[in-house]
């Protein structure tokens, strides 16, 4: 006789493989092999975790349409059903999933949309935390600039695209009407919960590797060359500015 | 605002910092908004509602397991988003990367 854990990872497994025969032991009133009930289980389970899938992407959902998420969707439940209770953390890896999805190829910004939805969401969910105020700044002697760093807001997220992906999320995020858009232009966005609600900012040249420098500790003056070695057109002050300006910052910290 | 560096020193950082305080001293938002375009916050719909109820029997059909081809394009709000590369089409088109 099998271990309930056998049992359980012999059902399991059959769900998630619609090929497979239902488990031993799945069985009617009548005591023989129940294969459609099992069927209705098994529907209702990916069903449900599309479902999920279906209210974490918004956007995605908008711009391929119903019938093609709904697809897209079953076919990433069964490619990489959860791994985690919590149904919170599912599809977290749906938008590596759409970039290697071949029937999606044809949008190639699809995935980056999908992250900037996923980073939206952890963000939301992010620790509570106030953001360093806009001043804090003026209280740091002048020669002891360079040499701080920052720890950055917990709900801080980036998104990067080679692709104009937060134009295209942004105009999909809403039910207004969809207008051409130019997808080949790279952007960045900046997903930040200082308050109540997710942020969401486009950030300018070389901000990105500032961001990434700062997150990895790097102190202000070498996050500012970083910055600048990636993007000539890096603008230390407006990033600066901008950074406080959107709460992304949490604390001083001092060399 | 517009301070290109080539080499930078720490009285450009200095300068850098003192420009950025600058801008919250202006009252209005127009200054601390150009570095960084705000979106804004989109709330999603009906993030916890429950829909145990709704799709409970939503699944009862075994058909979708019958087969696994998967013949259906994109067809939403791309097919009238893009432009450079053309509208969405309706049939699996070779494009660009």
């Amino acid at each position: 006789m099998p271990s309930l854990s056998e049992v359980q990872a012999a059902f399991s497994a059959a769900i998630f493989d619609p090929a497979a025969a239902p488990p031993r032991g799945v069985v009617g009133p009548d005591r023989r092999p129940a294969p459609r009930r099992f069927g209705v289980y098994r529907n209702n389970v990916v069903s449900a975790l599309g479902n999920a899938i279906a209210g974490s992407f918004p956007a995605v959902r908008r711009i391929v349409g119903e019938d093609f998420f709904r697809a897209m969707a079953r076919a990433y439940v069964l490619a990489e059903p959860p791994i985690s209770p919590v149904l919170l953390d599912y599809g977290t890896t749906f938008p590596d999933f759409i970039a290697g999805f071949a029937p999606a190829a044809s949008l190639p910004y699809l995935h980056d949309v999908a992250r900037i939805e996923r980073l939206w969401r952890e963000s939301y969910h992010a620790e509570e935390a106030p953001a360093l105020a806009p001043d804090a700044l003026a209280s740091v002697p002048e020669d002891e600039l360079p040499r701080i760093a920052f720890s950055l807001h917990p709900s801080l997220r980036l998104a990067r695209s080679r692709y104009a992906a937060l134009t295209v999320w942004r105009m999909n995020a809403t039910d207004e009407p969809v207008t051409p858009v130019d997808i080949s232009a790279a952007e960045d966005a900046l997903i930040v919960r200082p308050g109540a609600e997710v942020e969401v900012r486009k950030v300018p040249p070389g901000g990105a590797a500032f961001v990434t420098a700062l997150a990895a500790g790097e102190t202000l003056l070498a996050a500012a060359e970083t910055a600048q070695a990636a993007d000539a057109r890096f603008d230390l002050a407006g990033n600066i500015a901008g950074l406080l300006a959107a709460g992304a910052l949490r604390d001083i910290r001092r060399a | 605002m517009s301070q290109t560096m080539k080499t930078l020193t720490m009285s450009a950082l200095i300068g850098a910092v003192g420009a950025a305080m600058a801008t919250f001293a202006v009252p209005a938002s127009a200054a601390e908004e150009a570095a960084m375009e705000k979106c804004y916050g989109v709330s999603l719909k009906g993030q916890n509602d429950c829909a145990a109820g709704a799709h409970s029997c939503a699944g009862t059909s075994t058909v979708d397991y019958q087969g696994d081809s998967f013949k259906l394009v994109p067809a939403g709000t791309c097919t009238s988003m893009e432009t450079p590369l053309g509208p969405g089409s309706l049939t699996p088109i070779e494009r660009g990367a």
